[in-house]
């Protein structure tokens, strides 16, 4: 007798080890989820552990209407936090996106598990209160429970995330949970009532549990998570696109649909190789246009010429440039380039605006994602440039981001060949940024007089560009393709190109 | 113990309850917000139309006089005012029952985007068609021609890639042939077929010309070939052992959507048309690809339209047309000013269908039997979103295999704005049946709900929450959308002498008398007749 009651005080204290473990993993999970997703982690943990702690108690509360089946109860609970917990973290990454109230979701979520993790102290010590002393069972109790939160605090930075990820880890715990409840079945069942159906439920659940978290791979690719190894600072959703601003050490990344856009740390020689070659060869450069480039780090070179009067910026998204006109990490870098008075943002289709424009540009820097969709693709096509070239003052020039000469030739090519159709000059070159790799630019004139070598105005200072355009203008064998076709809004043969190369990587 | 258990249930119950209390608002404000979906129902004005089976027209009350009038404001129509116009002419008017020009080629608009209410493209034209050659030059959507005389057309006014894809086996593939999912037999029909429309449409008769050609008129009158005209088609393919699936319904839907009726109905001769009266060859690279705008040929009819300016009477119904002496005296009731006049003409272009034409002249009722006229139906969606499984993108032309319809096109296409905030789709449905009469009754005398339903259910093979997306549907309904080929009816003897002028004062012009309705046909009909009027008059003289 005295041994069988050993092992069932001892099968319960392992319970509550666990349940505290597991308890602090999903607080953990929550906390990590909301300020990954939501930015300002300071606030989100502090505002999770604090529901967390005021759900827990108000569990406990409760706790004393339980008065019947308490074992059963405790085992349901058990199985329950686990399922809850274990599920909460691919609940909130699927939810993110789609949902407004996403906070609601997670601190409903929060507090679900924290008042059935405050049930279940109480309720052991019930459930043992008349097989054990109080003072060892109080004791015994507290000593598993912290020593659980101990383990759970350590593991989770050091082992959990690393390891698994946010998800799994939540749902291994869920799943730890649900079998201890599994065991508790099984060794109690002399204790319990209606243990079959007690047994099914926990069964069910971890069968649940473990279906979810060997798919947790292909939800984690529904979801973002997996994408950005680095800690997310900003996300939101514009009606155009999905901005995210990740932290790294030192580094910023801007990712918008999922596609870096740029580093901090190695952009100042993309928009130096942008700008300044097509800044110096211009005959003249006092109204520059900016097609794209909504992040105002070309804008922010542009500014560096003192002859430029305006500028103006055609960016689609609102959501983009207000972004870059107001988020202070961001303003530092594009030198609040946005909100100075030379420059205009407009908010409008690219394509739209310049068919309908009357004004005239010396210089024009086009800046537009890569021509990965069909949409996009259209801003890439030979009616395009034709339309580009009726906003060009007599001399100007027009420099294109073309993709990577070295990942996508044919792409690069394409961009070139059809922009030959419309301008008397056209040439191209390109530049290493290291988080892109070898990335290229196609530079036109509508000038037959304009000579690319010319460098007609310089400023000093800068870290990568030093005026010799004839420097970056150099293709090795392995970034020239031949036997290309031009690209038309009737055949956007770019977007195959471009599908096919960079889909072979 | 049973009651412990029954209070166990009741307490699993209660907090069911409260959860589900707790989930209820959640829910709701998941829900979209429901907006009410906005019907709307147009078609051809056939309640004034109609009005010809029991002419209760008052008497007219004034008098026009005029050299050359043309009845009907569609494609045969204008192309008739701008020949007259250029062959240095202006003393013409044109009338025409609806308060639109275009026929076939008219459009509609919405907040988003214009829409065709029938026609919507151009197949680039044969190499050999100068005159069409000549007015698309002339309307800048032929830009110049290379240094091998090929013509340059407009970027913008090809349709954009992508522009064709197939709901196939649950997926959408790139083309309106099946490419993937096919079994082996299928492929091997499909290439079999394809080789022999290859054959017939590159192969000349005995008589110089093509087997089969555009203008119909111009095609070899080889008698083999005509032959094939007292087939249906459906029996043109069981006799080549044409038998696979996938091949029959592409066949059939191409036949659908040339001609309004299938390849159970249509002539083989016309079926094999479709594939073999385009040449591909006024490309350096033989590409088929078509001309398309928003709102549909309404763009060509633009074009054409400003031929006729200030020379047109719209809302005007012609009823009686009748020669007196040496003058046509035309009787019209104009719906505006409710009231009718009289016009005294030289010379009369019929640019109206033979169901038309029966009723305006005397004797014609055994002729205008031969001509069937399918009903179509076309609804216009706004949709939030376009969700489908993303497996080929949006095109501009979208088809769903195993439909009854034939797919929609998506109007927007053409446009180079990045992103829709609403997109704006048409939906095109023909009844093809052996009784087009009885699909024509059913056409009207339906709700508008019912067709709704009926779009709803067929597009929801493709795009299951359509409906629930669907903010606002526009119902076109066309009681004789076009004219369908059935067999003996190319080149059978009502055709021919439904062509026939009349004492060399009336004149006909239409598609249906060219047999199969394209735009091509329509604009060379109302080149041809004005042609053959001014010859007449030179002989006159």
């Amino acid at each position: 007798m005295g041994k069988r009651f050993l092992k069932f005080e001892f099968l319960l204290l392992l319970a509550v080890f666990t349940i505290a473990t597991c308890g602090l993993v999903y607080e953990l999970v929550a906390g990590t989820l909301a300020s990954y997703l939501l930015g300002d982690s300071v606030k989100q943990f502090s505002f999770i552990i604090g529901v967390y702690l005021f759900s827990m108690g108000v569990g406990s509360y409760f706790s004393k209407f339980l008065q019947r089946n308490m074992l059963n109860t405790f085992i349901e609970i058990e199985i329950l936090v686990g399922l809850i917990g274990g599920l909460s973290s691919v609940i909130l990454f699927l939810l993110f996106e789609s949902v407004h109230y996403f906070q609601f979701i997670l601190y409903f979520l929060v507090f679900i598990t924290g008042c059935l993790v405050g049930l279940e102290i109480p309720l052991l010590m019930n459930i043992l209160k008349d097989r054990v002393k109080f003072r060892d069972l109080v004791s015994n109790v507290f000593t598993f429970d912290y020593i659980g939160a101990l383990l759970a605090s350590i593991l989770f930075p050091l082992v959990l995330v690393p390891q698994l990820g946010v998800m799994r880890t939540s749902l291994f715990f869920g799943m730890i949970n649900v079998s201890i409840a599994i065991v508790l079945c099984f060794l109690l069942k002399s204790e319990l009532k209606k243990v079959y159906l007690l047994k099914a439920k926990a069964i069910g659940s971890f069968v649940l549990l473990l279906v979810v978290f060997i798919f947790s791979d292909s939800i984690l690719s529904f979801s973002e998570g997996k994408l950005y190894g680095e800690n997310i600072v900003y996300s939101s959703s514009t009606p155009y696109q999905r901005i995210v601003l990740t932290h790294n050490k030192s580094d910023y990344r801007l990712y918008l649909n999922n596609n870096l856009q740029f580093s901090s740390a190695d952009e100042y020689r993309y928009h130096e190789a942008l700008v300044h070659p097509v800044m110096a060869m211009a005959p003249k450069a006092e109204n520059v246009l900016v097609l794209g480039g909504g992040d105002g780090l070309a804008v922010r070179e542009i500014l560096k010429y003192k002859e430029v009067k305006t500028i103006t910026l055609v960016d689609l998204d609102e959501g983009m440039t207000k972004l870059f006109k107001t988020n202070t990490i961001l303003t530092d870098l594009n030198k609040q380039s946005l909100v100075n008075p030379k420059v205009k943002v407009l908010n409008q289709d690219a394509y739209i605006w310049a068919k309908d424009c009357i004004q005239k540009f010396d210089v024009v820097i086009v800046d537009f994602p890569d021509p990965s969709n069909y949409s996009l693709g259209k801003l890439y096509s030979l009616n395009f440039y034709k339309t580009l070239h009726q906003v060009l003052s007599k001399d100007a020039v027009v420099v294109v981001q073309t993709t990577s000469p070295y990942f996508a030739p044919k792409s690069f090519w394409c961009i070139n060949k059809t922009m030959m159709e419309v301008f008397p000059q056209v040439d191209a070159y390109h530049a290493y940024v290291p988080s892109f790799g070898e990335w290229g630019f196609t530079i036109a004139a509508k000038s037959f007089a304009t000579n690319f070598n010319t460098v007609n105005r310089e400023v000093k200072g800068l870290r990568f560009y030093n005026y010799q355009f004839e420097k970056l203008n150099y293709f090795s064998k392995d970034m020239i393709s031949k036997d290309i076709e031009i690209n038309r809004l009737d055949n956007q043969v770019l977007v195959r190109y471009f599908d096919e190369e960079w889909g072979k990587l | 113990m049973r009651n412990g258990e029954n209070y166990n249930s009741r307490r699993t119950f209660l907090k069911g309850i409260a959860a589900s209390l707790l989930l209820l608002p959640m829910l709701q404000s998941c829900k979209e917000r429901v907006i009410a979906l906005l019907i709307r129902l147009s078609g051809t004005n056939h309640i004034l139309g109609h009005r010809l089976w029991v002419k209760n027209f008052p008497k007219p009350t004034r008098q026009i006089h005029i050299p050359y009038l043309i009845i009907g404001g569609g494609i045969s129509g204008l192309s008739a005012a701008r020949q007259f116009r250029k062959k240095g002419i202006s003393d013409f008017l044109v009338l025409e029952l609806e308060n639109h020009l275009g026929g076939n080629s008219s459009n509609g608009e919405n907040q988003f985007s214009k829409f065709p209410l029938g026609a919507h493209y151009l197949p680039l034209p044969n190499f050999h068609d100068k005159a069409l050659l000549q007015f698309l030059e002339e309307e800048k959507v032929i830009l110049g021609y290379d240094t091998k005389g090929f013509p340059e057309f407009d970027e913008a006014q090809l349709t954009f890639t992508p522009q064709e894809r197939l709901f196939y086996k649950n997926d959408w593939q790139e083309g309106l042939v099946p490419k993937y999912g096919n079994s082996i037999t299928d492929e091997r029909e499909f290439q079999v077929f394809f080789s022999k429309m290859d054959y017939f449409r590159e192969t000349k008769g005995a008589d110089g010309k093509y087997l089969f050609d555009i203008p119909l008129a111009n095609s070899s009158r080889d008698v083999e070939t005509i032959k094939l005209d007292s087939i249906t088609m459906k029996q043109w393919l069981d006799e080549n052992q044409l038998t696979s699936g996938p091949l029959i319904a592409y066949v059939d839907y191409c036949c659908r959507d040339d001609f309004g009726l299938g390849v159970d109905y249509v002539s083989a001769w016309a079926g094999i048309h479709y594939f073999a009266g385009r040449k591909h060859n006024v490309t350096s690279d033989g590409k088929e690809n078509v001309l398309t705008w928003p709102e549909g040929n309404a763009r060509l009819a633009t074009h054409l339209k400003k031929y006729s300016n200030g020379k047109t009477l719209k809302s005007h119904l012609a009823y009686e047309v009748k020669i007196e002496g040496d003058k046509t005296v035309v009787h019209a009731f104009d719906d505006m000013k409710k009231e009718s006049v009289e016009i005294i003409a030289d010379k009369v272009v019929l640019a109206t269908p033979q169901f038309i034409n029966q009723h305006l002249l005397e004797n014609r009722k055994h002729i205008a039997r031969e001509f069937h006229y399918a009903p179509w139906l076309l609804a216009t969606l706004t949709v939030s979103d376009l969700t489908d499984n993303y497996s080929y993108p949006l095109c501009w032309d979208n088809v769903i295999h195993g439909s009854k319809g034939l797919g929609y096109i998506y109007d927007q296409h053409q446009s180079v704005r990045q992103v829709q905030s609403k997109k704006v789709i048409t939906y095109y449905y023909s009844f093809s049946s052996s009784d087009i009469r009885k699909s024509r009754r059913t056409l009207y005398k339906q709700k508008k709900e019912h067709w709704k339903q009926m779009v709803f259910d067929d597009l929801k093979m493709a795009h299951p929450d359509i409906e629930g997306k669907t903010e606002e549907i526009s119902i076109h309904l066309l009681g004789h959308g076009m004219i369908s080929p059935v067999p003996g009816f190319l080149f059978g003897a009502a055709k021919k002498e439904a062509a026939k002028s009349i004492e060399n004062k009336i004149f006909f012009a239409h598609s249906d008398l060219a047999g199969i309705s394209i735009f091509e046909e329509a604009f060379h009909q109302g080149i041809n007749v004005v042609n053959t009027i001014l010859d007449g008059t030179t002989l006159d003289s």
